[in-house]
């Protein structure tokens, strides 16, 4: 009888685990603070400060990047109402553009690290949404206020926005793409993105 | 030659007051309960569309709703509703630009000006002057704009930050050697309050207008472009160096301080962009939105 209980006992703590494994998808500001400490760890690592290893190192950011950010829905986003006209190919083929770009700007940014001082304020979710507040403290002393919106997807919050000083980066780019595609065409703007990357 | 004229002290020594009176009768922003009964700060105008997001309010009301405490702790992120709006509704919000060709001119010459006069000579500047003096210059010249900032705080009835803009002043013009140190942030957790002109006309119900991209001075709105000349006789330079020739010298100085703060900051912008201009046409218009509603 003492063996069945155990047995039992054993099996409450696995369904109990396995349940609240489906239901916790973890704070969605764990989940910002996770990628930064990351991140931070990559630019900060003295074997990959080394010029040549510039490859290496950016590929273990984007890799640390691509966990978190959802560029599917990122540029969907910047896209808009244009989306719906797209074909899937079309689709693919923008959001890859997309992530290449994003991927050299915000590299180039996050490589400039020099000790900022990263502060989470707080986050708040909404059902399926959320967002969080990050400050930076730069070494000039001024402060930058950054928010995430992040959503759940599969059970994990990604980021699909970030403001900064209350800009924000996807609003950005749709009136930039938007003012492209109503001016001339898709073709122009896919064109536009293409030299941008470099390719 | 400074010459300071009692009328001009009298002005400044009014406004000080009515600092100090809000310093004392409404609890300023370091109070560590925000909400006290006299504290006014007007939520400033909410300019943007209203937003509806996919799921009914109804439903989002059962929906599960976290907040963590230090969420609400202080402003100017940004537009923080939590569920955005369907994707097809999402307009793209903008400001008019009728002198768009005008405007892109004086962008390309403003670009010249960065790239062939401000950045060489900010950089030069960057080698021979330390970086903690830079900031100690920028600090000095922000703390001579403290009447802009408390006029304006004033004018939109925010008492609090009224208060605390003067309590920064005196404790940096003193124990922050002239303005040169930041005590007040640093030690006292006081924040600067960005306020101007053309936020104050935008609470008080002043749309943007029309986009003006000035030469030399950049990104404007017609909204802002009254505010700069509004706030133009808060700036006590313009009282205490009135010879044009030596008042630019002077601005001219404070811009190059200050861009040598933030080289590369333009060139990742421009670099990240498709369209430059419009980029920087939305952003500002973003950032000026998200400081009128702070």
């Amino acid at each position: 009888m003492k063996k069945y209980s155990v047995l039992i006992g054993i099996a409450v703590v696995v369904i109990g685990l396995f349940w609240a494994y489906l239901v916790y998808a973890g704070e969605p500001i764990e989940q910002i603070k996770k990628t930064t400490d990351k991140i931070i760890d990559i630019v900060k690592d003295p074997a990959l400060k080394a010029p040549e290893k510039e490859p290496e190192r950016r590929k273990l950011i984007r890799a640390a990047v691509d966990e978190i950010f959802d560029w599917d829905e990122m540029a969907k986003r910047t896209l808009g109402r244009h989306w719906r006209k797209r074909t899937e190919e079309e689709k693919k083929q923008f959001i890859y553009l997309f992530g290449k770009l994003l991927e050299r700007t915000y590299l180039d940014k996050v490589e400039g690290y020099s000790g900022e001082k990263v502060i989470y304020v707080g986050d708040r979710v909404e059902g399926n949404y959320a967002l969080v507040k990050v400050k930076i403290n730069t070494k000039q002393e001024t402060e930058i206020r950054v928010l995430y919106r992040m959503r759940k997807k599969d059970r994990k919050w990604m980021v699909y926005d970030i403001s900064i000083e209350g800009v924000s980066l996807i609003n950005n780019y749709r009136t930039q793409f938007n003012n492209i595609l109503v001016r001339s065409s898709y073709k122009k703007l896919i064109e536009k993105l293409k030299a941008k990357v470099g390719q | 030659m400074v010459i300071v004229r009692w009328r001009h002290c009298k002005i400044a020594v009014a406004v000080l007051l009515m600092g100090l009176v809000g310093a004392i009768f409404f609890k300023p922003c370091w109070a560590e309960d925000g909400t006290g009964a006299f504290c006014l700060i007007p939520d400033g105008l909410d300019l943007s569309n209203p937003t509806c997001g996919p799921e009914s309010p109804i439903v989002l009301a059962q929906a599960e709703t976290k907040t963590s405490s230090d969420f609400e702790s202080d402003s100017g992120w940004g537009d923080e509703s939590v569920v955005p709006a369907e994707m097809e509704e999402e307009k793209v919000r903008g400001i008019s630009d009728p002198l768009e060709p005008i405007n892109r001119i004086f962008f390309a010459f403003n670009d010249k000006l960065y790239f062939w006069l401000l950045k060489p000579v900010a950089k030069g500047y960057s080698k021979v002057v330390p970086e903690p003096a830079r900031v100690g210059v920028r600090n000095f010249f922000s703390n001579l704009l403290t009447p802009i900032r408390l006029v304006n705080c004033l004018l939109q009835g925010k008492f609090k930050s009224a208060g605390t803009e003067t309590l920064r002043f005196i404790i940096n013009s003193t124990v922050g050697f002239l303005g040169f140190q930041d005590v007040a942030k640093q030690e006292g957790h006081l924040e600067r309050q960005e306020e101007d002109l053309g936020q104050s006309l935008g609470v008080y119900g002043l749309g943007p207008g029309i986009y003006i991209n000035w030469p030399i001075f950049g990104p404007s709105s017609f909204r802002d472009t009254v505010g700069m000349f509004g706030d133009f006789f808060l700036d006590p330079i313009n009282y205490a160096v009135t010879r044009t020739k030596y008042n630019m010298a002077v601005k001219g100085y404070d811009k190059v301080n200050k861009t040598s703060l933030t080289l590369g900051d333009y060139e990742s912008l421009k670099k990240a962009a498709l369209d430059p201009y419009v980029a920087v046409r939305d952003a500002y218009f973003q950032y000026r939105r998200n400081l009128i509603k702070k």
